[in-house]
């Protein structure tokens, strides 16, 4: 350890005590800063794990923030240590939460992902959506495969709503406010009864795509996010319509 | 080698497959590959893909609650650039049940009915439900939209 790298490690361990002692916010910007690249070296450890990197970074980051209010420096661990651990804890329950909920084989996992971005280039360039043949031959697969990576995606947990898509906008922030209008576009409908049981999310993705006859491609440039995602909040919803029909049914009249 | 739409097009003109399986809702990603395998054949786009799927659920559905006693038979059709599917729901009668599938109450029924036919209003050109040979069936046509361009 040089001479430096041990003041740097004193100074911060001194720095740990007073933010115990005063919980300044101030001194606690200054060490989440400090340690920031920490979190981003583990969040490099995951990639190309299937989520995207700025993800990974983020959720380093947040647990990085909890490391720095948990520490007790009298415990007597070194904060990296502990930061380490916690961490990496956080990463992992990351995956746990978004991975894939059916295990589908690690290549058609990678190729789900690579459709994505070939999906929003190609309709792009084509100023419509791909079809599979051309899919197949920018991801160079074959069209079975493809077809078994679109199936295998339905397995693919969709994103919370607080997980940033593109131009790091959340869905949430996205929808906007409220619509009143929404619920009540027509109240005898046994549609907008059904959906009351859905968030307000994937409501107003459903009303979108089967209420104002938007294609998913539309509804997802309207919100910001991928067409295979809204793809996934879609089916998910509607499942959870059925669910919710073959316990109950959506009424109580 | 597949390499253009035309080449996979040509693979046949026309086609027809059978699917008879448990109605068991585990078993409904056996109508959607195969729904999504002719729909590719047929040029499709992924978009109208991802509704054919979501189609067939709905059709699989519309016979009530998933039972495994039963069984849906379903015909899945090419012809150019349309796709057809026909899925009729074969009951198997259960004596220890006293032949009947579980069942929603008639209100849930109607609603779930509802609710399906508007999914299927939206993600098909034209769907319907009536009783061939004493089964109930429903069915649905969806045509390529870039055919009408």
């Amino acid at each position: 350890m040089t001479g430096r790298v041990a003041t740097e490690q004193e100074a911060q361990e001194g720095s740990f005590y007073e933010f115990a002692r005063t919980r300044d916010p101030a001194l606690r910007d200054e060490l989440i800063a400090a340690n920031l690249d920490l979190a981003r070296q583990l969040a490099r450890r995951f990639a190309n794990r299937g989520e995207p990197q700025d993800d990974l970074v983020q959720v380093a980051s947040l647990a990085l923030v909890k490391a720095v209010d948990r520490f007790d420096p009298d415990r007597g661990v070194a904060f990296s240590s502990f930061a380490v651990t916690s961490i990496v804890g956080e990463l992992k329950r990351h995956f746990r939460d978004r991975g894939w909920a059916v295990r589908a084989p690690r290549r058609i996992q990678e190729l789900y992902l690579e459709l994505g971005h070939h999906i929003e280039q190609l309709s792009q360039e084509l100023g419509r959506a791909p079809n599979v043949v051309e899919l197949a031959k920018a991801s160079n697969s074959s069209v079975d495969a493809v077809l078994e990576a679109l199936e295998a995606g339905r397995g693919y947990r969709t994103s919370s709503l607080d997980a940033p898509d593109r131009d790091d906008q959340t869905l949430a922030e996205s929808l906007g406010s409220d619509d009143p209008q929404f619920i009540h576009v027509d109240d005898r409908s046994v549609l907008a009864r059904a959906l009351q049981g859905l968030s307000e999310r994937d409501q107003f993705i459903l009303r979108l795509r089967f209420v104002d006859g938007l294609t998913q491609s539309e509804i997802a440039a309207r919100l910001k996010v991928s067409q295979m995602q809204i793809s996934r909040l879609l089916a998910a919803s509607l499942q959870s319509l059925r669910e919710a029909f073959a316990e109950q049914g959506p009424s109580e009249e | 080698m597949i390499e253009t739409f035309d080449d996979l097009a040509r693979t046949e003109e026309s086609e027809s497959i059978e699917l008879v399986f448990p109605a068991r809702a585990d078993l409904v990603v056996l109508a959607r590959f195969t729904a999504a395998t002719i729909a590719a054949r047929a040029g499709f786009d992924v978009e109208e893909i991802e509704d054919l799927r979501l189609a067939v659920d709905e059709l699989c559905v519309s016979f009530g609650p998933m039972d495994d006693r039963a069984c849906i038979r379903m015909e899945l059709g090419r012809s150019d650039d349309t796709v057809t599917i026909v899925a009729s729901f074969d009951q198997v009668p259960s004596p220890a049940a006293g032949g009947a599938a579980k069942t929603l109450d008639a209100v849930s029924w109607e609603q779930a009915i509802e609710l399906s036919e508007r999914l299927l209003d939206s993600l098909t050109d034209a769907h319907g439900r009536e009783t061939r040979a004493g089964r109930p069936t429903a069915w649905l046509r969806k045509r390529h939209a870039a055919a009408d361009r």
